[in-house]
């Protein structure tokens, strides 16, 4: 027979505490933990057979689980964390195995920010909790991917403004190390925005739903660096001008950028 | 009647003798059960809570923190009546193949 491991009250209460927090419904979390603090604490109790005695933590956890409504939580993870993976891919290998006859593939990423977005928001704003005052972790990290995201548009708004006016002057090795740049740039911003976006998914369920933040932001800034990466695959330079490129560009990155941010709001309110 | 139903009957019985916090409640149970672990008795508690047959609220233990105590409700008596009247037909059709 399997020997139960063994775990201090503070290791078991820890345990105990994520496990119901990823598991069950807002308020419910507090009050169980509260309650197993003081199953825990009891003086009486030997804590070598903390675990014998009151069973593994996420066990305990288990028995708590209302199982439709966890089955459905983990349905609507998983959609948006595929949806992240799929982003984090598209931008670092800016390449896509899904082809659609009826759709452009640049538009492949925005549609999967529409779907993040409407889903979690309406997830989160109804079964989401919040928790005290806005955690300043998450004001950095919206910080960090807003100022990450707006540096790599300036850059592609930079680069797409020059790319004819430099093709015919004398800087055109400039132009190209500045475009490598940018390209990296890209590649690095929008895979870690995507990645980023994933703890503010996890963190707005068991800590404080406007963590969501992060997602939305993440989300938003993976997407539209996707939809620019897709859509210079896919042009062809010698038909274009500079203007038009970047009008084409910033004329659709302009709404999605302010429906992200928007959606952003939406997710600290 | 299954093992849960003996056991959610055992736990209206006992807090029907006077209101008791949670550790009190779950370790006789576990000595009466030992294969079940106290996070399975302490899901059934909560179960009856969420079905209002028992209610909880804070007060002074011991000399230590305050301490959540449960308290059995009326719908909760009712319920433990109509489990005991279960269990004694249950009983009783046992005893009648002989079973002692």
């Amino acid at each position: 027979m399997k020997q139960p491991k063994s775990l201090t009250r503070e290791q078991y209460l820890k345990q105990f505490s994520r496990a119901v927090r990823w598991r069950l419904p807002p308020r419910e979390p507090e009050d169980a933990i509260a309650d197993y603090r003081e199953l825990v604490f009891q003086p009486e109790r030997d804590e070598s057979k903390l675990v014998e005695e009151l069973g593994e933590p996420v066990q305990a956890a288990h028995l708590l689980t209302d199982v439709k409504s966890y089955r459905r939580w983990l349905k609507v993870f998983a959609v948006l964390a595929f949806g992240l993976f799929l982003l984090a891919k598209w931008d670092y290998m800016a390449w896509s195995n899904v082809r659609l006859s009826f759709a452009e593939q640049w538009w492949y990423p925005v549609w999967t920010m529409a779907v993040g977005l409407a889903l979690s928001l309406y997830w989160f704003r109804r079964h989401g909790q919040k928790n005290g005052p806005l955690p300043k972790g998450l004001v950095l990290a919206i910080a960090v991917v807003l100022i990450a995201g707006c540096v790599v548009m300036y850059g592609i708004w930079d680069v797409t403004g020059a790319v004819m006016y430099e093709q015919v002057s004398e800087h055109t090795l400039r132009l190209r190390q500045q475009t490598r740049l940018v390209i990296t740039a890209m590649m690095y911003v929008g895979t870690l925005s995507a990645v980023a976006a994933l703890p503010g998914l996890v963190l707005a369920k068991c800590y404080d739903r406007r963590w969501l933040a992060l997602y939305v932001l993440g989300v938003t800034v993976a997407a539209m660096i996707g939809f620019v990466t897709f859509y210079f695959k896919s042009i062809d330079l010698d038909y274009l001008t500079a203007n038009m490129l970047q009008s084409y560009l910033f004329a659709r990155l302009i709404p999605i950028g302010i429906v992200g941010l928007i959606g952003t709001g939406v997710a600290l309110c | 009647m299954l093992k849960k139903d003996l056991l959610e009957l055992c736990l209206l019985q006992l807090l029907d003798g006077g209101d008791k916090y949670g550790y009190e409640v779950l370790t006789p149970l576990r000595a009466a059960f030992p294969d079940t672990q106290e996070s399975a008795i302490y899901a059934l508690l909560r179960g009856l809570g969420k079905e209002k047959y028992t209610e909880w609220y804070m007060a002074p233990g011991g000399g230590g923190p305050d301490r959540k105590y449960y308290r059995i409700t009326s719908a909760g008596q009712a319920r433990l009546e109509e489990m005991r009247d279960q269990w004694r037909n249950m009983r009783d059709a046992i005893a009648s193949f002989g079973v002692e």
